[in-house]
């Protein structure tokens, strides 16, 4: 039943909703109980795992080109930060997971949302500067300006900076790091790569 | 006036086709239309996508002499201005190229089609799938040869369904005008100067609904019945066009897939 596979088109009907479960690129009508299409692509129907509860098999549209990525809550990104305020950072996402975004996002890191201990003692301009790359993970779709940002992890934070003299920087701690040119120190809320 | 009828007019404009075509006598059912059509027959539709490399999804469509080109920009972050929203936007402009219409810059009095666009579609499309952000629909009508809206709806879910934004299902229209007592299905500019009243059907062909429904000038209950009946049947063949586009251009990126691997 795996292979069973063929080019839909959006709107086509896929099965009755008490037999399959929409997957990704399908909806459920509630008029009529039936599966139908939203995407154009390859019909395809996985098999439910053998211990859920729910044992209808999952039918998906795949295979087509989907719309370009979009931030959501839990998602963790790549965005280089654009300003710095006392109590805020704003930042453009650039990649959501392992793909890059085709339109701009922003994102702001609020102050609270920097690192996870002592939250109040955290200082914007010690921990991120202009140019920074960030990970972070999207905490909310924020406001009607911005996505909430959070670095409030061990892996996430300044993932590479460059310095004053315009080296990349050497993280050497959780908040430093050091130019290889100058030998000069400078803050950051340093992301812990790999390991 | 003298001016204008100089045999050498100093900027090209198309001649107008009234003046080429044999003279409209409606009322006459043996006679045909101007283009050799049944009353109820619509122009050779024919639609292809991709069109517009630098747009998400794109489509170009033409009927007989109405050319359009949508492009579909998005999901992208909504402008600064607008409130925050848990669903996503959808934003339409139909504009019309200089050229046209017989008359140069003739085109752009049709202001009241972008909302028209923007009530066609946003049925159709799912928009709790992006949330926050916003799709951008883009209408081009190069030339304008009557049933110009019908066509940019049709070309414009087509887009859409490139762009791989998610839709409760392709979206097509046509338009009828009422000309004496007939029906004509898919009127060409010149059938549309001389209608009593027109009505433009726009619906989800396989999920049977309508999404918008424009009638204006004189309609009598009976010929609105007859009027819809036509227009869900000719949308229910555009569907079938306009899948066999989309799936035609998928199946020849299969075989280009396949042939890589």
């Amino acid at each position: 039943m795996g292979e069973d596979s063929e080019w839909v088109t959006p709107g086509e009907v896929l099965g009755k909703a008490s037999k399959f479960k929409a997957g990704r690129g399908a909806y459920v009508s509630p008029d009529n109980l039936t599966v139908y299409a939203s995407l154009t692509g390859l019909r395809r129907i996985l098999s439910p795992p053998p211990d859920s509860p729910d044992q209808r098999p999952t039918v998906e549209v795949t295979g087509h080109k989907a719309h370009g990525a979009i931030p959501e809550p839990g998602s963790i990104v790549i965005a280089r930060v654009t300003k710095v305020m006392a109590r805020m950072a704003s930042a453009d996402i650039m990649c959501l997971g392992t793909k890059s975004v085709r339109e701009k996002f922003t994102g702001i890191i609020r102050l609270q949302d920097v690192r996870a201990t002592e939250i109040d003692k955290v200082d914007m301009h010690m921990s991120f500067h202009p140019g920074d790359i960030v990970r972070a993970v999207v905490l909310s779709l924020g406001d009607a300006r911005a996505y909430y940002l959070s670095t409030a992890k061990n892996e996430l934070g300044v993932i590479s900076a460059q310095s004053a003299a315009g080296a990349t920087m050497v993280p050497i701690s959780w908040t430093e790091m050091q130019c290889p040119l100058t030998g000069q120190i400078e803050q950051r809320k340093v992301a812990k790569v790999g390991g | 006036m003298a001016g204008k009828g100089g045999a050498t007019p100093s900027t090209y404009s198309p001649s107008p086709t009234t003046q080429k075509t044999k003279s409209l006598s409606f009322g006459n059912d043996e006679v045909l239309r101007p283009d050799d059509r049944e009353w109820h027959q619509c122009r050779p539709a024919f639609f292809q996508i991709g069109v517009v490399a630098a747009a998400a999804g794109s489509a170009y469509a033409d009927f007989g002499s109405t050319k359009v080109i949508v492009s579909v920009f998005g999901p992208r972050e909504s402008k600064k201005a607008v409130m925050y929203s848990d669903i996503g936007r959808l934003n339409c402009t139909v504009s019309y190229t200089n050229f046209a219409t017989p008359v140069r810059g003739q085109g752009s009095d049709h202001k009241e089609f972008s909302s028209m666009l923007h009530k066609a579609l946003e049925g159709a499309i799912i928009l709790e799938t992006f949330p926050k952000t916003t799709v951008d629909v883009f209408a081009l009508v190069l030339e304008s040869g009557g049933s110009d809206l019908p066509v940019v709806i049709s070309c414009a879910s087509l887009a859409l369904a490139d762009a791989g934004i998610m839709m409760y299902d392709l979206v097509t229209s046509v338009s009828v005008s009422c000309l004496g007592k007939n029906l004509v299905l898919d009127p060409t500019l010149e059938e549309e100067s001389h209608q009593d009243g027109s009505l433009i059907l726009t619906c989800m062909p396989s999920r049977d609904e309508v999404t918008q429904l424009t009638i204006t000038g004189e309609w009598s209950t009976p010929k609105i019945n007859e009027g819809m009946k036509i227009c869900t049947d000719a949308c229910s063949k555009f569907s079938q066009i306009m899948k066999s586009c989309l799936k035609g251009f998928d199946s020849a990126l299969e075989e280009e897939d396949s042939n890589v691997d």
